[in-house]
């Protein structure tokens, strides 16, 4: 990769006062430098976060509150996370390698670019890049967007979202001009609103936290991840559902789906289907079949579907079935 | 002191590398807080070289690096620590895994700048002093390595877990390797090495089943009759034998596991230059100008080269006038290339480099280029020689657009014999295109020198390389020399100098200093082969009590710029068949060159052939092993091998070995589960020539203190061939395989044969066997033969001189031709989602032959690599291209997929012996027949699960969806 300035920041908000054009701040790193060695990026100056102290707490007061350097291994191991977002837990433990996992942070894992192959290759010159194809479109999509595809096919590439937006999980972001606090889903943006972005982060802000509202003993989640390969994959599909229940009746469920959308997708038809019911087999098979309903698959990528109405109709009996 | 300081000064190595100082346990102890306050914050640093205070294996050390530079290079090249490996440089494969603080992280994904007060810990570090840990012995004595590439990794990995958690499951520790990748397939060891390690019992079947039968050729009593008169007296069976046939850790194991082992791209020398070369976008273009002005006047750049070599077929009739520029014929193809004294800056010269390209229309896919009026990769028709990996396609055949050949082998009169059968099964069968994807790249360092060439290369041939350097650059052999002391695999990709060595070479004599070229992950996949992709028909007729009347095949299979696309002669010639057509062409699409990939050709032709027999064994209700039992008799169409009676008699003893162990008598009807996850089992047969390389020399040499030296240019790829000499050697000569001092890999010893086609041991153990039989009886001759009841050191210390050798070369089968082949027999268990498509393969029982079972240990350890190359090909592994502009869009390692530890099934490995009575050890090898029948036998047992036949690889999910009816008729395009 291009050399580049180094800075270790003092602090979250002193990294913040550098960003400029041509600066970025590093957390983890692991997204940054798999764009620096294929020169999608090339920035002038580096600023690292990693290393300031007090970045990586994670605290479960009621809520799951959650510093942006808090790694997904940090996540997957900890107790409360595992015992009261256990969808959140799942999904950090199946991330990536135990190697990134240890590396990766919350925050860089939200922000991080998608793994669209053409996006990620120097070679194509997309749409999001500031070019004029998608190449997705017409292209290899077998990985792609079954939704929301049109104007650029990425899948977001964060499965953590995907269980953290289930949670109706909250982002706090800092800029120079101060804070903003936002629902996780709003911080995702499609690409209709800009094709060449992804959330809603300003070229000054940072996100400085990451909450998740408490869970109860009536609160059900389970989280999985479809992949070919067990070992190291990205999703071909993934769900995280969470269910509010009442005895045995579901008083509200958050259906989310990744690798489907440019975002965490809500299958809002499925938690309409479950809202108000008991779950069982013929609710989450038709909560699984409404899922899929309206999507748009594109010419290489129609497998999806089959394989989604089964993890949804699966991950709803497992969340109903299992504990908090 | 609680911080343990090994004091070592300037070192050598330090001195050379010029950036680094280690520190004197006397001198400057940096504690903790003053390491902190270096990592000071606020303070920029960079562009440019930054100093850095790193702890790495409990030494500090001072270092000057850009802050891009990552931590595993600052271990790599300024630190002189080669034992942590690059292989993916993108954090998807873990073979450059390191602690920091004791925590496993990928450090090709770390700046070194940014390790801060964290300790490195890299596999150097791991031993104390000469004692190894206990997951690093049981890395040696389960034999969880091969090439060696992926070992530090794993073992750091391992390393981990275990001290976090003394007790694994065995699920925790796939877990806890789950990110590393094999590409010789270790995991089943890698597991048992884990489990060994922390006391407790490694899984089920991971214990190699050796000497299961022993089978005795009717013929060898008489071929070894034929021996010549200094050639030994044949061996007795093996278990009459100290070592040879005894499982036996591998000699080189210790080097593996510390990281001591050195591999090109390893090799550091004074001066050493990088090169990067430069390469084509578009997928067909000519070439208009080349500017290297620009490159040359950039500080740090010490020569230019411009390729001039074609790559690909030769045409026939070449133009009057030649282009100046060789034609760009695939995306990725070099056309020019630039040595300077670092990586960043040969890769910003080579940005620089201004090339004029005229795009030109390409096609990339084998369909595509099929068709009437696809674009053309070629102006005419073409020839391909073969290249030292074997293959060349057939001179002089015809060629209509991209359509090269048929190749035709015909016996009797198909057609009319296909009218009388009683039952025909059919079917087109589609392979895709799988890339090698050793883990270490392709690459040399080549030293040019006024009176030498040295060459270090990655190679499965050293003298290869030597005769294609000494070709190309018209030297002597003799003042070429290459050297492999370990690669990182090479699976059929690595035989010759290749593009790269060329262009390293002449770089190298430009600049009159060392050049280091090793290939990255993306031009890896693109440029230096792969397994063409194929589309085959197969006909079989029969008649109603299973013999066979007729065999039609036809296949096209698309080695991009190259030929090389058949499907092996499995097809026509594993069964018994009087009537037979086989006609296979080449299709050439704009697509980097095939190369012959773990035997080439057959494990296409298995996959076709093997799922008929089972459906003509269903339609005859026939179990399928005693159908094959019914045709697998003489004589099928002639071919390289494999048909012949031994290897017959072998398979048949494998089918039923194998049966029973698998436990075949609980196969089911197809389709007996009631719910979504429905299993099944299946088996496929393998076959393969056992090819007679006479090219194949050696020297024993014995000293009058009694060590012993090996020496010959064969060079061990991973299969574990040091160890299997070394093993030949002590049994022969009385002592142990330690004792003998392997010096191989290097065209400066006797030249042995390169190591392909499954023939290295073939070669190699005869020869090495009679240099240690002629020396040792030299020894008597010279001493007296009361010697002999003395043990060899005291017998030795009589020698009059320092020391005696003797030289042997491969000397031909006895009793001549044939040459016979290779069975082996594969069942398979699979479980298959019908609901996603998911196919897992749960077991896996391998039976095999490979003449006299020189080292069971690594022996079973090919096997299980054969079988995770042909689950993974099976199930995962599918080069995607992009159609618009022609370039491959997964040159990685995480979108190109592999099997790694969670897709290992329980492998359980039963070995055959067999005496042919042919050479003076009669071993063979085993690399390829334990890959041909892998897919086929998946793809028998995932009928048997799900009553559908799936005639596509890789049969990923959207394939088996479409199979099973799940997806609607518009979302079909795979």
């Amino acid at each position: 990769m291009k050399s580049f300035e180094w800075v270790q920041a003092h602090n979250i908000d002193d990294a913040i006062a550098q960003l400029a054009p041509g600066v970025v701040v590093k957390a983890g790193g692991v997204d940054l430098i798999d764009r620096l060695k294929e020169g999608l990026d090339a920035p002038a100056r580096v600023v690292n976060l990693r290393g300031v102290a007090g970045l990586d707490a994670v605290t479960a007061p009621g809520e799951l509150v959650l510093g942006p350097l808090a790694t997904l291994a940090e996540l997957e191991a900890n107790a409360d996370v595992k015992k009261r977002w256990p969808a959140l837990a799942t999904a950090c433990a199946h991330a990536a390698t135990p190697q990134i996992r240890n590396m990766a942070t919350i925050g860089g894992n939200l922000a991080q670019r998608p793994r669209c192959w053409y996006f990620r290759s120097a070679d194509f010159h997309c749409r999001k890049k500031g070019g004029t194809i998608c190449y997705a479109q017409e292209g290899e999509n077998q990985l792609h967007a079954i939704v929301e595809n049109r104007t650029c096919a990425i899948v977001h590439p964060s499965s953590i979202a995907t269980a953290l937006v289930a949670y109706g999980a909250s982002v706090k972001l800092r800029g120079k001009k101060g804070e903003r606090t936002l629902p996780l889903e709003q911080f995702f943006t499609l690409p209709e609103k800009d094709v060449t972005r992804e959330n809603v982060l300003a070229p000054d802000e940072l996100i400085v936290e990451v909450r998740v509202p408490a869970t109860t003993a009536a609160t059900r989640a389970a989280y999985h991840k479809q992949v070919e390969k067990e070992s190291f994959d990205w999703p071909l599909a993934d769900v995280a559902v969470v269910l509010e229940m009442s005895g045995r009746t579901c008083k509200k469920a958050s259906v989310v789906l990744g690798a489907a959308a440019p975002v965490p997708w809500r299958a809002k038809s499925s938690e309409a289907i479950l809202g108000g019911r008991t779950i069982d087999e013929h609710a989450a098979e038709a909560a699984a079949n409404a899922a899929m309903q309206g999507t748009t698959p594109l010419a290489k990528n129609g497998y999806k579907l089959p394989i989604f109405r089964a993890i949804v109709r699966r991950t709803i009996l497992a969340a109903a079935g299992g504990a908090a | 002191m609680s911080e343990e300081d090994r004091p070592s000064g300037i070192t050598r190595r330090s001195f050379l590398t010029g950036t680094s100082l280690t520190v004197a346990a006397a001198g400057i102890l940096k504690t903790s807080e003053a390491l902190a306050a270096d990592a000071a914050a606020g303070k920029v640093q960079g562009p440019g070289e930054v100093a850095l205070t790193m702890k790495v294996n409990r030494v500090i050390h001072h270092v000057k690096v850009e802050p891009s530079t990552t931590l595993a290079d600052a271990l790599r090249f300024t630190l002189g620590l080669t034992g942590t490996k690059v292989v993916c440089d993108r954090g998807s494969c873990s073979a450059c895994t390191v602690h920091l603080d004791g925590t496993p992280v990928s450090s090709c994904m770390t700046l070194a700048v940014d390790v801060g007060t964290r300790e490195v810990t890299t596999i150097e570090g791991l031993a104390d002093g000469d004692k190894l840990t206990p997951i690093q012995e049981q890395f040696i004595a389960q034999d969880a390595m091969q090439c060696g590439f992926c070992t530090p990794g794993m073992v750091m990995s391992c390393a981990a877990l275990l001290s976090r958690n003394h007790h694994p499951t065995l699920d925790e520790v796939k877990t806890a390797v789950a990110g590393n990748l094999c590409r010789c397939g270790t995991y089943p060891k890698v597991f048992a090495a884990a489990m060994a390690a922390s006391g407790q019992k490694p899984p089920r079947g991971t214990q190699v089943v050796a000497h299961a039968e022993v089978l005795h050729d009717a013929d060898a009593a008489k071929h070894e009759k034929e021996r010549p008169a200094d050639d030994p007296p044949p061996w007795p069976t093996s278990d009459k034998l100290k070592i040879v046939g005894k499982p036996a850790p591998r000699v080189d194991g210790k080097l593996k596991v510390t990281g001591q082992a050195k591999y090109t791209a390893d090799v550091r020398l004074p001066g050493l230059l990088f090169a990067r070369r430069v390469v084509s976008p578009y997928a067909h273009a000519r070439v208009k100008s080349i500017d290297t002005s620009a490159a040359e006047r950039l500080p740090g750049v010490k020569a230019v080269h411009v390729v001039e070599r074609n790559e690909g077929a030769k045409l026939r009739n070449p133009p009057k006038v030649a282009e100046k520029y060789p034609t760009v014929r695939y995306a990725g193809q070099a056309v020019a290339g630039v040595a300077a004294t670092s990586q960043a800056i040969a890769d910003e010269a080579a940005k620089l480099v201004k090339v004029v390209y005229e795009p030109l229309p390409f096609v990339v896919e084998l369909d595509d280029a099929r068709k009437e009026g696809a674009p053309l990769v070629y102006p005419g028709p073409v020839d391909m020689g073969g290249s030292a990996g074997g293959g060349g396609a057939a001179k002089g055949l015809s060629q209509k657009g991209n359509v090269r050949g048929p190749a035709r082998r015909d016996k009797g009169d198909v057609d009319a014999a296909m009218k009388s059968a009683d039952v025909v099964v059919e079917g087109e069968f589609v392979t895709h295109v799988q890339t090698h994807s050793a883990l270490e790249t392709h690459g040399v360092v080549a030293d040019w020198k006024p009176d030498q060439l040295t060459v270090y290369a990655s190679t499965q041939g050293t003298a290869s390389v030597r005769d294609e350097l000494s070709t190309v650059f018209d030297l002597p052999k003799a003042k070429v020399r290459v050297v492999t002391d370990f690669m990182g695999g090479g699976f059929g990709a690595k035989f010759g100098a290749g593009s790269y060595g060329v262009l390293a070479t002449h770089l190298s004599k430009k600049a009159g200093a060392p050049v280091r070229l090793m290939l990255d992950r993306k031009e890896e996949h693109l440029c230096v082969g792969n397994r063409p992709a194929t589309v085959q028909t197969l006909k079989i007729g029969a008649k109603k009590d299973g013999s066979l009347v007729a065999i039609a095949q036809s296949s096209h299979g698309n080695g991009g710029i190259a030929t090389g696309g058949g499907v092996g002669w499995i097809g026509t010639s594993l069964y018994a068949c009087d009537n037979t057509r086989s006609e296979q062409s080449d299709v050439f699409t704009n697509a980097g060159p095939a190369a012959a990939f773990r035997a080439p050709g057959q494990p296409m032709g298995a996959f076709a052939v093997e799922q008929l027999i089972d459906e003509l064994a269903e339609k005859l209700a026939m179990d399928p092993i005693a159908l094959r039992d019914k045709l697998d008799a003489g004589p099928g169409s002639p071919g390289p091998g494999g048909n012949d009676a031994a290897t017959r008699a072998a398979r048949k003893a494998e089918r039923h070995l194998g049966a029973e162990r698998f436990g075949w008598h609980k196969r089911r009807k197809p389709a007996s589960d009631a719910g979504v996850i429905k299993r099944g089992l299946g088996m496929a047969q393998s076959m393969w020539g056992r090819f007679v390389d006479l090219d194949s020399a050696c020297e024993v040499r014995l000293h009058k203190d009694g060590s012993i030296e090996f020496l010959s240019s064969v060079q061990d790829i991973g299969t574990g061939t040091r160890t299997a000499i070394a093993m030949v050697v002590a049994e022969e000569l009385g002592v142990r395989p330690d004792d003998v001092t392997m010096k191989i890999g290097d065209t400066q010893f006797p030249i042995g044969p390169s190591s392909g086609g499954s023939k290295t041991l073939l070669a190699i153990t005869a020869p090495a066997r009679v240099a240690a039989w002629r020396v040792k009886e030299q020894l008597y001759k010279t001493v007296g033969d009361k010697a002999r009841a003395l043990p060899l050191k005291k017998a030795a210390a009589k020698l009059p001189t320092e020391s005696i050798s003797a030289q042997a070369t491969r000397s031909a089968d006895y009793g001549g031709d044939p040459h016979g082949g290779y069975g082996g027999v594969q069942f398979a268990a699979v479980a298959v989602d019908t609901e996603t498509g998911i196919i897992k393969v749960e077991r896996m029982v391998a039976v095999h032959d490979c003449g006299r079972v020189i080292n069971p240990l690594a022996v079973q350890s090919q096997i299980n690599g054969g079988i995770l190359h042909g689950l993974s090909y099976a199930l995962y592994e599918q080069r995607h291209m992009d159609r618009q502009t022609g370039r491959m869009v997964n040159a990685n390692l995480d979108q190109y997929k592999i099997a790694m530890a969670k897709e290992t099934p329980e492998i359980e490995v039963v070995l055959v012996d067999q005496y042919l009575g042919r050479t003076a050890t009669d071993a063979n090898g085993i690399g390829e027949p334990a890959n041909i029948p892998t897919a086929a036998a998946i793809a028998n047992a995932v009928y048997n699960a799900i009553g559908v036949r799936i005639r596509t690889l890789p049969m990923k999910p959207a394939v088996v969806l479409a199979a099973l009816g799940k997806l609607d008729g518009k979302q079909v395009s795979l």
